[in-house]
């Protein structure tokens, strides 16, 4: 990374995947949680559980973190190094949900990984 | 209901680019970085943050209802696609070069993602069978998977 103050740079991208991980297991959880109801009530059952709103704090966090983030690098490098977010959120949705990994699911995984370190690496 | 796929996917594309560009265009007031409510002031006294704000809802409103009706696959795929159009919009409108290296790179996670929208696909088909049983009478729903304990 060519941008000023690596290590920050590098710091915010750390935070950015785990805040967004975070919200998108929440919201997973929130939707799960909610899957028998339907239209408005579905959506007050779920404000009526901490999920939907732990999904929702999280995702406030990652506002502000990837707004510093991609201010110190390139929009076009910012959103690359940014897909490595899908990974996390496939690899957690495994350990906590017991999605499986499928051979599609996998090769998808180690693509974009490959992608992320092409443009993050040198 | 194609005709509310394709208005769905787009507002979705739609929606995650305003975000992406106004995002990078408010990224010129948050600097220098600095941890505080001084901070959060001058971010918020630039327009362009609410560019941001307005397609990070937009694009949580469509999401949550297009994954209520359209199939996974596509859906995630659709949902993360917003790359190509900001790679193309940066270098645009903010003259970025993409160099060799990014621009294989950017190959790489595009394949990715097709990847997964095609496993997303075939998994929801092979779980179709199951999840479209009709719950037994008098049996509470099925619950989500829980945490395993740590």
């Amino acid at each position: 990374m060519s941008a000023p103050a690596g290590w920050l740079v590098a710091l915010l991208w750390a935070l950015n995947v785990v805040v967004d991980t975070a919200g998108q297991l929440a919201f997973k959880a929130a939707a799960h949680d909610a899957h028998e109801s339907d239209g408005l009530q579905r959506w007050r059952h779920m404000a009526s559980r901490p999920w939907l709103w732990l999904g929702i704090g999280c995702y406030i966090a990652e506002f502000l973190v990837w707004l510093a983030f991609l201010s110190l690098v390139p929009l076009s490098e910012g959103v690359l190094l940014g897909s490595i977010n899908i990974v996390v959120v496939m690899l957690a949705g495994r350990v906590l949900f017991g999605e499986r990994l499928s051979r599609m699911r996998t090769a998808g995984i180690l693509l974009i990984a490959t992608g992320v370190a092409l443009v993050g690496l040198p | 209901m194609r005709r509310f796929y394709v208005i769905g996917f787009g507002l979705l594309l739609l929606f995650d680019t305003l975000a992406q560009i106004s995002f990078k265009l408010a990224g010129d007031y948050a600097l220098p970085l600095e941890f505080g409510p001084a901070w959060l002031l001058r971010v918020f006294g630039a327009p362009w943050i609410y560019g941001a704000f307005v397609g990070y809802v937009g694009a949580f409103f469509t999401w949550m209802t297009l994954l209520r009706h359209a199939p996974i696959g596509p859906a995630f795929a659709a949902s993360h696609l917003e790359i190509v159009s900001v790679l193309l919009l940066s270098h645009g409108l903010f003259d970025e070069h993409i160099g060799t290296l990014q621009l294989l790179g950017a190959l790489c996670i595009v394949a990715g993602i097709l990847c997964l929208a095609v496993g997303e696909t075939e998994s929801e088909r092979a779980g179709a069978t199951l999840e479209h049983l009709p719950p037994a009478p008098h049996e509470p729903p099925l619950e989500p998977p829980r945490e395993p304990p740590r």
